[in-house]
């Protein structure tokens, strides 16, 4: 069934709103890295994409102990995947975003960051066949965002996600969207007191809490 | 590396020492590959190639290192380049792996359906939302073409065999008696929910040397793996009710269920022809327990228990006043190991051992028989790779079945019949991959049958095609057996396999959720057991037969939004010489057009599902003793409408209402006639009918989770 009725491709889109401009760079890899990573942010040409990925997977490759790039990797490849109209490169894609996502992991046991991204690969994948999966992938999807809540609950990026969940469940049943907006807020102050790790850290997200806000008015 | 940054630093000359590295990458048809990595192995230096496969890029690195090019379907290419500031060119034609989504596959006959593949024709999901299946297996798979409805049965009927000839496997592990009890002329329900099963492969022939003991189908069943979240579900339906509670850990779960099914109140309120005594009442018990082991393995174990009855009054044709009091009581169990794991990078392992153990106790009037059935299975297969176009699967199973038939006659002269079988067996099969676009199956398998000491060889043989991106032919040829049908081993322990031999043409086209699929099929049945001069005690495998006939499929959920549907048809020119038939004739449950559509609509604004099937059956052969043509006779025509319709209250609340033959035609399956003719020397005939025109069906299916909005529509 059409649970899965949820405006993804708005949604992801709206994840894209530029993150905080970044530190200066201090080493290559950080330097290598942040400019990957704004283009996996900002870049809507699957070409540039794919490139971005792709160097992102280098740097993975020659850098056996950074988590980073395998999780913008993998946050590169959803992007991918969302631009994608066919139905089985979608899931190759989101494949790949897997595969990179697990190299990350592996890396980073129990991350409240990569949990989340987890969450945000399955939340995609009901686009591909929404009658069939959605029952299924929004239910692993609020599991992840739950766990990445319980992991790390000053993170973010997990409350916006969830609260995207919530919102798009509650359109469907037409039921007051009081849970997932006040997720939102919740979201939305955290990301007001979030301090990023460091130069590398995650930041997206907060233009996704920030167009749901409007809804909920 | 740092070092080398920092030396490149310090000496700025060095850093001049630039090589440019370009090159252009192909695929094997000469085409640019657009999107490959191209790494120089330990660095961050590399490029992305572009539409037309070529690729640029310098790098300040020094001396001797590897390059290495990747992209997702194609063998990593790795090259050795001297770095000394001159230009290198790498021009390399990638080749093909052979690519789950690309490739071409062994399909003729079959329809797989898994909720995880993209590939699938039918979906898990679909058994549940089938209007007119009424969440049942057989149900549901009845709207896919090679089969022929078969209203009294219920069962699976394919392409001119009888619904024994299709047998079910659950996890590779063969069942006995798929089916549960029903009254005479009543149709049954498979024993097993769909919900337990995250695939459905349902073989309409040429299927792998892996399954025999089956001559015309095999219905193979993929159980779910371990489950992601605690949940309980509870389901109030209007012929009973269930509990079923899932507890998921890291790596496992375990669940169970109790079904307590009771269609006695439902019988009290709707008038039924069958004049019961006590109508149809079961309990079930369901546990699974499935645990990860190591990375790669799987344990699962699953077992089942069905106890049922049910008494009814058989009125005499020829005098309704005379009638018989029978009564069944049904007792099942069932239970199925299952392992899987990785030996190594190539090789991997899966096996498992099933029990199933029946026990059907029958009173007809003041006779008393009690039949038995135990049967154990165990199997062992390693699945692996020979090279990257290579694979192999070998495996060796045992079959043991012990039958009892217990006949306490009220007129004396009590007896048994009963056997004990045991079937070694051994398989061997090869997928050979040419390319993407061909790939040959060939497999033979071996058997030993301890009742009739006889070894068995049969080759399977499957040969596939792929004629565009998204179509491809497929062939296939195979030699099946099955051991005769209980009733007849019980008189003759000599008797020898029943035989089928099967072609296959196949073509299809998948396109973006659309499917379009057309085959053709010959079969030609041997062996089949006989009457020696019209007696049921005397048997000879002197039998033969063929079934032959084209089958056409299309589904489309992409056209209309909202709107999913299929259409199936079956044409079959079936004949067989068995069992009492003086010569060649077609069998009473073969009809030659088959004809169906399924749709499904979604309503977005009120959440609501409705379903609609229809289904034709052309009219079906039956013989009449007062005629002079053996199976000469001929029923109406069937056709039932059935309508279902699922709403979704609440996130976790599913309301289903669902009844079939909403059109209420009085479909008529064909007839019985008293055992002697009367004073005029007429047999005397009734018609077999539907018990009653409708079934109405309503359930209120609630999931209590963490999180609120899981329902029981992936399990429904």
């Amino acid at each position: 069934m059409k649970l899965a009725m949820f405006t993804y491709r708005l949604l992801v889109l709206l994840t894209l709103v530029l993150p905080a401009a970044v530190m200066a760079a201090d080493d290559k890899y950080t330097e290598t890295m942040q400019k990957n990573i704004n283009i996996v942010y900002t870049a809507t040409a699957p070409a540039e994409l794919q490139n971005a990925v792709n160097t992102l997977e280098r740097i993975g490759a020659a850098e056996k102990s950074k988590w980073e790039p395998f999780y913008y990797a993998s946050f590169g490849y959803v992007m991918m995947a969302n631009k994608e109209s066919d139905a089985s490169k979608k899931d190759t894609y989101l494949d790949q975003a897997t595969a990179a996502l697990a190299k990350a992991q592996a890396l980073r046991p129990n991350d409240s960051e990569i949990v989340a991204m987890e969450g945000f690969i399955h939340m995609i994948r009901i686009n591909v066949d929404p009658a069939t999966r959605g029952q299924q992938y929004s239910g692993l999807a609020t599991q992840n965002f739950r766990k990445a809540v319980s992991l790390n609950p000053e993170n973010p990026r997990a409350l916006a996600l969830l609260a995207q969940i919530q919102f798009g469940t509650a359109a469907f049943f037409g039921s007051p969207a009081t849970e997932a907006c006040a997720t939102n807020t919740q979201a939305l102050e955290k990301f007001e007191t979030f301090k990023p790790a460091d130069a590398l850290a995650p930041r997206w997200g907060k233009g996704m809490a920030e167009s749901m806000k409007e809804k909920c008015k | 590396m740092k070092i080398l940054f920092t030396l490149c630093f310090l000496f700025p000359l060095a850093a001049l020492a630039q090589t440019t590295l370009s090159g252009k990458i192909l695929d094997d048809k000469g085409e640019g590959i657009p999107g490959a990595n191209v790494v120089l192995e330990g660095t961050y230096d590399g490029g992305t190639t572009d539409v037309e496969g070529k690729f640029q890029f310098t790098t300040t690195e020094q001396g001797k290192h590897v390059l290495v090019v990747s992209f997702v379907g194609y063998k990593e290419y790795r090259q050795a380049v001297a770095l000394e500031g001159s230009p290198i060119v790498v021009d390399t034609r990638l080749e093909e792996t052979i690519n789950e989504l690309e490739v071409v596959t062994i399909n003729a006959g079959a329809f797989t359906a898994s909720d995880a593949s993209r590939r699938t024709v039918f979906k898990a999901l679909d058994i549940a939302t089938t209007a007119g299946a009424t969440a049942d297996i057989a149900g549901a798979l009845n709207t896919l073409p090679g089969t022929q409805k078969v209203g009294e049965s219920g069962r699976l009927f394919v392409r001119g065999g009888d619904s024994n000839e299709t047998r079910t496997f659950i996890d590779g592990m063969l069942v006995l008696d798929a089916y549960g009890p029903s009254a005479p002329n009543t149709p049954s329900r498979g024993r097993f929910l769909p919900f337990m099963f995250k695939g459905v492969s349902f073989s309409t022939g040429g299927y792998s040397a892996e399954y025999g003991q089956a001559l015309s189908s095999v219905l193979a069943l993929d159980s779910k793996d371990e489950a992601a979240m605690t949940r309980t579900d509870i389901g109030i339906l209007s012929v009973g009710a269930d509990v079923a509670h899932t507890q998921a850990w890291d790596g496992g779960s375990m669940a169970a269920k109790v079904q307590y099914t009771n269609i006695r109140p439902y019988f009290g309120l709707i008038n039924q022809r069958i004049d019961w005594k006590t109508a149809p009442a079961s309990i079930e018990g369901i546990g699974a327990f499935r645990q990860k082991v190591g990375k790669q393995g799987m344990v699962k174990v699953y077992g089942n228990f069905n106890h049922s009855d049910y008494s009814l009054y058989n009125h005499d044709i020829n005098d309704y006043n005379h009638l018989t009091v029978y009564d069944l009581v049904n007792n099942y169990r069932y239970l199925n190991g299952f392992y899987k794991t990785v030996l190594n990078e190539k090789w991997n392992v899966r096996g498992g051992l099933s029990y199933t153990s029946i026990e059907n106790n029958n009173w007809t009037g003041l006779d008393h028989t009690v039949e038995t059935q135990k049967g154990a299975h165990a199997k062992t297969v390693f699945e692996g790779s020979l090279s990257d176009k290579a694979e192999l699967r070998t495996g060796v199973e045992v079959i043991q079945r012990n039958y009892d038939q217990v006949n306490d006659l009220n007129a004396g002269q009590d007896y048994t019949l009963s056997f004990n079988e045991v079937i070694t067996a051994g398989f061997a099969e090869m997928d050979l991959y040419t390319s993407n676009a061909f790939v040959m199956q060939g497999g033979l398998r071996s058997e030993y049958n301890s009742l009739n000491k006889k070894i068995s060889i049969d080759p399977r043989l499957s040969l596939a095609y792929k004629t565009g991106k998204s179509s491809q032919i497929h062939f296939a040829y195979g030699s099946f057996r099955q051991t005769a049908k209980n009733e007849l081993v019980r008189i003759d322990h000599q008797l020898g396999a029943e035989k089928a031999e099967h072609f296959i043409l196949n073509y299809q086209i998948m396109e973006n959720n659309r499917t379009l699929r057309v085959q053709g099929y010959y079969k030609r049945y041997r062996d089949l057991v006989k009457y020696v001069n019209g007696d049921p005690m005397q048997l000879a495998n002197t039998g033969d037969g063929y079934a032959k006939g084209l089958e056409f499929f299309w589904r489309d959920n992409r056209t209309v939004r909202n709107l999913d549907y299929w259409v199936s048809y079956s044409y079959l020119d079936t004949q067989r010489d068995y069992l009492d038939s003086p010569y060649r004739a077609t069998p009473s449950f073969a009809s030659a057009h088959n004809f169906s559509v399924v749709t499904k609509y979604f309503f977005t604004d009120v959440r609501t599902q409705l379903g609609l099937t229809y289904s034709y059956t052309s009219g079906r052969p039956y013989n009449d003793p007062n005629a002079d043509t053996f199976n000469g006779g001929k029923t109406p025509y069937y056709s039932d409408l059935s309508v279902n319709v699922s709403y979704l209250p609440k996130p976790y609340i599913i309301v289903h209402l669902s009844c079939t033959n909403v059109l209420g035609r009085d479909n008529i399956f064909g007839y019985e006639y008293s055992t002697s003719p009367d004073a005029q020397g007429t047999f005397n005939s009734r018609p077999i009918r539907q018990p009653a025109p409708r079934f109405l069906f309503l359930g209120i299916f609630i999931t209590l989770s963490k999180d609120k909005t899981t329902n029981q529509l992936p399990t429904l």
